[in-house]
């Protein structure tokens, strides 16, 4: 492909972070928290994309590498004086470890790939609705053992005094490093031979591609990002085992399903789209003014718009509003 | 009867049926032969509306049928026959011919003229559809379809895969249907049998019907062999 | 009893009952597979739906039977409703698609009933009184387990007797087994698929009765856990085949009320662990599900 369309294609996600970036530092500091939360998404949602976007396989447990990549971040960063008040049967080994900020990001990656090794040995030979089961199933553990093995996190409460280092800055350099892996697996051997498992699973497996092994690959990546995400989502908000669950699941995915499953450009469309009309909603929940009037709607009519535009758009245009492609160079005309 | 006029059809890129035009009269066996691969199982879909004509029609008696849907030529009197039989390997017999019943109301039964025609089905009303040999599959099917009392019967191959005496119930149902007055087509590539058995033979080539035989020509081997090669 | 295992009768009688609604629940759920090959994830808000109506004419003090009318009327309308918008126009999509629809369905009208309802919740009362144990030689057992599993035989009962002996649910079996030959014969499609949605509806609101007699609070993710351990459940047993996947719902229905009851809080709370562990571990070796044959040496060629 000519290098000025593959540029662009990586400089149309890059530049809308930024711009939203910028856009967040204009606005007063209680909407900045929006910004920041949108560009944390975009991160999660790229991680989903990675994988599901590349093979065309379900997978409804990637908030659990949010989850442990919250965790391992958290666990690790909330200075060792303030351990034991949220966290008092916290292991020896965690409960006298604290790292700084990027260590503890760079760690939950980590945490996220490992697991997502250890999953992703296990299932990739799964696809379609056994695929989607046996994810979900992950979610559930992860989420049952989070919630009640204390020794490796707060369990039940919420993650408090963890330095909350997430801001602008630090969301839209992890929402570009996302992109930037994203784009590049997409774009290297692993990334052609993974989507040609997508387009023709058996096809691809006659010509030599090993189908379980690069879903593997992009699982594993995939998981990373996820897990670098829930190191950035736990130093934003104080996160317990319910926000990253059944909720985030649905909002990543209809994220991904809105803007447009099979491209990079649609996961980050996607996420910033929904995102916005998330956070219009939230602020009109609490009385907004539009054009004059006020909107005041009732607590939960986010969630309910934005399960209506999933519905339709999977029932509409299940491409999703880029039709699953990238961002498009317009043609230019020949002479 | 049904009458075909000017039936075309696509596969893919290639045009495999090509202003095709015959008629299926009733109290009459119509056969369809041709090589392998000629199109002859697709214009049955054709006839039965599972696959879309790209352009033609298809007129039943009086009815324009061409764009209604299998559910709905089926409740006009057409029935079919596939290739491969598919009855319902989990159902027993008497669930399969049930089946046939479809169309008809609720109270319908299974009319007792079948067994006169096919008396193994009725030793068998309690077995599996799958435990059955092949032969009787192919019995089960064309009781199956003959059940819901069409008034067109579309054939698919019915004797692939039969030995030679099953072969013989087979075609001896077919002759014994022809007279209680329905409009049979059959699509077969036993040539030889098939132009002894039926009132009028088509030679599809190319996707174009060229040469039509009746049974007088059954015994010459020659402008059967050229028929089929032309 | 089970030495290792803190079993008593009660506990047992329990886990008997759950597992009879969760066998509900399974056929429920691998009725509309069958036909339409979709795995509703929105059950359970079938569930929710008629719970909330027996909630609502608790408060409205209704009497019993009343309550029980408005909950069928409310899950089939909602079951009818859900086939017409939802089901209808992703026949011709791929199952993913399929399963990704129904999870935003179900998250949909769980947003909706937050929204509409609040997350307080509401009281069914109406059945409370069979809540209440009833003592047989010595030992207390709860009405409603006896209720529960009388009734899901019933109706396990009346859906074979349905099945096999009445031409509608000939043609759901054949439909199910082998659509397109089903529609070649002259089966009407839609007729169907709205025949099996409205009896999964059905079991629906049969299950919201039961389970709002032991867990009277209602609350927008009513039955959302127990429809996850169905899938769970119908997946282990497999998907593919009526009994199967009714025996698996069962299955997953008496172990966890079994482990539930008799096993201390502190290992019992890592119950859904386990149950999703030996999930994935069916799957991954016995992806038919484990109580159905390998047809594949059974097949004639």
């Amino acid at each position: 492909m000519r290098r000025r369309v593959v540029l662009v294609q990586l400089a149309a996600p890059c530049a809308l972070v930024v711009a939203v970036a910028l856009l967040g530092t204009l606005v007063s500091r209680s909407s900045e928290g929006y910004f920041v939360d949108s560009l944390v998404k975009v991160s999660i949602v790229v991680a989903l994309y990675v994988f599901i976007g590349n093979s065309g396989v379900l997978s409804f447990g990637h908030v659990s590498f949010v989850a442990l990549g919250a965790w391992t971040a958290g666990v690790l960063s909330v200075p060792t004086a303030e351990k034991p008040a949220i966290m008092p049967n916290l292991a020896h080994f965690l409960r006298s470890t604290t790292v700084g900020n990027v260590p503890s990001l760079l760690l939950a990656a980590l945490a996220g790939g490992v697991v997502a090794l250890v999953v992703g040995l296990a299932l990739m030979r799964l696809s379609g609705l056994a695929a989607g089961i046996a994810t979900f199933g992950v979610l559930e553990i992860t989420h049952n053992m989070l919630r009640y093995y204390e020794k490796i996190g707060p369990g039940l409460n919420t993650f408090s005094s963890v330095p909350e280092t997430t801001g602008l800055l630090q969301a839209s350099v992890g929402a570009l490093v996302a992109i930037g892996v994203a784009f590049a697996y997409q774009r290297s051997r692993f990334g052609r031979m993974l989507r040609a498992t997508r387009e023709d699973a058996p096809a691809a497996s006659a010509v030599g591609i090993s189908v379980y092994r690069q879903r593997l690959g992009a699982f594993v990546v995939s998981g990373v990002l996820a897990g670098l995400a829930g190191g950035l989502y736990v130093h934003l908000l104080p996160v317990n085992t319910e926000s990253l669950y059944l909720d985030l699941t649905f909002v990543t995915l209809a994220m991904l399903v809105v803007g447009g499953a099979s491209s990079l450009w649609g996961a980050v469309v996607g996420a910033l789209a929904v995102s916005a009309l998330d956070s219009f909603l939230a602020q009109a929940e609490n009385g907004v003014k539009v054009l004059g009037a006020t909107l005041d709607l009732p607590a939960g009519t986010r969630l309910v718009v934005v399960g209506v535009l999933m519905a339709l758009v999977l029932i509409l245009r299940p491409s999703g509003l880029t039709g699953g492609r990238e961002f498009p160079l317009p043609r230019r005309r020949r002479a | 009867m049904l009458t075909v006029s000017k039936l075309n059809q696509y596969y893919g890129g290639s045009h495999t049926l090509r202003d095709v035009s015959f008629d299926i009269p009733k109290g009459a066996c119509t056969a369809l032969l041709g090589r392998n691969g000629v199109g002859k199982t697709t214009l049955l879909k054709c006839l039965m509306g599972l696959v879309p004509a790209r352009s033609g029609a298809l007129m039943f008696e009086n009815t324009d049928i061409t764009r209604l849907t299998p559910y709905a030529r089926a409740r006009l009197g057409l029935a079919y026959v596939p290739q491969g039989r598919e009855i319902f390997p989990r159902l027993t017999v008497e669930e399969n011919l049930r089946m046939g019943l479809a169309t008809k109301p609720c109270s319908a039964a299974i009319p007792a003229q079948i067994f006169d025609m096919f008396p193994v089905l009725k030793d068998m009303l309690a077995r599996r559809g799958g435990d059955l040999s092949g032969g009787q599959q192919q019995q089960l099917a064309i009781a199956r379809a003959l059940v819901a009392e069409p008034d067109v019967l579309l054939l698919d191959e019915p004797s692939l895969g039969l030995a030679p005496r099953i072969v013989d119930v087979v075609f001896d149902a077919l002759a014994a249907i022809r007279e209680t007055g329905l409009a049979v087509l059959l699509v077969e590539q036993r040539a030889q049998r098939t132009v002894a058995l039926a009132d009028r033979c088509h030679v599809l080539s190319n996707g174009e019907l060229r040469v039509t035989l009746d049974r007088s020509d059954a015994a010459d081997t020659e402008k059967l062999v050229a028929a089929y090669f032309s | 009893m089970l030495g290792v295992l803190n079993v008593d009768w009660q506990t047992l009688a329990d886990a008997l009952a759950l597992g009879a609604v969760y066998a509900l629940m399974a056929v429920g759920i691998g009725l509309v597979f069958g036909v339409l090959r979709l795995v509703n994830f929105a059950y359970g808000q079938l569930v929710m739906a008629g719970a909330y109506a027996l909630a609502f004419a608790s408060q409205w003090n209704w009497p019993g039977w009343a309550g029980i009318l408005l909950c069928f009327a409310i899950v089939l309308t909602l079951s009818l409703v859900m086939d017409r918008l939802v089901f209808r126009p992703l026949r011709t999509q791929s199952p993913a698609v399929m399963l990704v629809a129904t999870f935003a369905v179900a998250f949909l009208l769980q947003s909706i009933a937050l929204l509409w309802f609040g997350p307080l919740g509401k009281i069914a009362s109406s059945l409370a009184p069979l809540n209440r144990p009833v003592t047989i030689s010595g030992v207390d057992i709860r009405k409603i387990a006896i209720v529960a599993v009388i009734v899901a035989a019933l109706c396990l009962l009346a859906l074979q007797l349905l099945l096999t002996r009445t031409t509608v649910g000939l043609q759901m079996r054949a439909a199910a087994m082998d659509f397109r030959t089903a529609r070649m014969l002259g089966v009407r499609a839609n007729r169907v698929i709205g025949g099996a949605v409205l009896i999964s509806g059905a079991l629906a609101a049969v299950v919201a009765i039961m389970l709002t007699v032991q867990t009277p609070l209602v609350t927008p993710d009513f039955a959302l856990r127990d429809t996850i351990v169905v899938l769970a459940g119908v997946v282990l047993g497999g998907l593919n085949r009526p009994v199967p996947a009714t025996l698996g719902g069962f299955a997953i229905g008496f172990a966890s009320g079994l482990l539930g009851g008799a096993l201390p809080t502190t290992q019992s709370q890592y119950l859904p662990s386990i149950l999703f562990a030996a999930v994935i571990l069916v799957l991954l070796v016995r992806p038919n599900g484990l109580f159905t044959r390998d047809r594949e040496s059974l097949e004639r060629v």
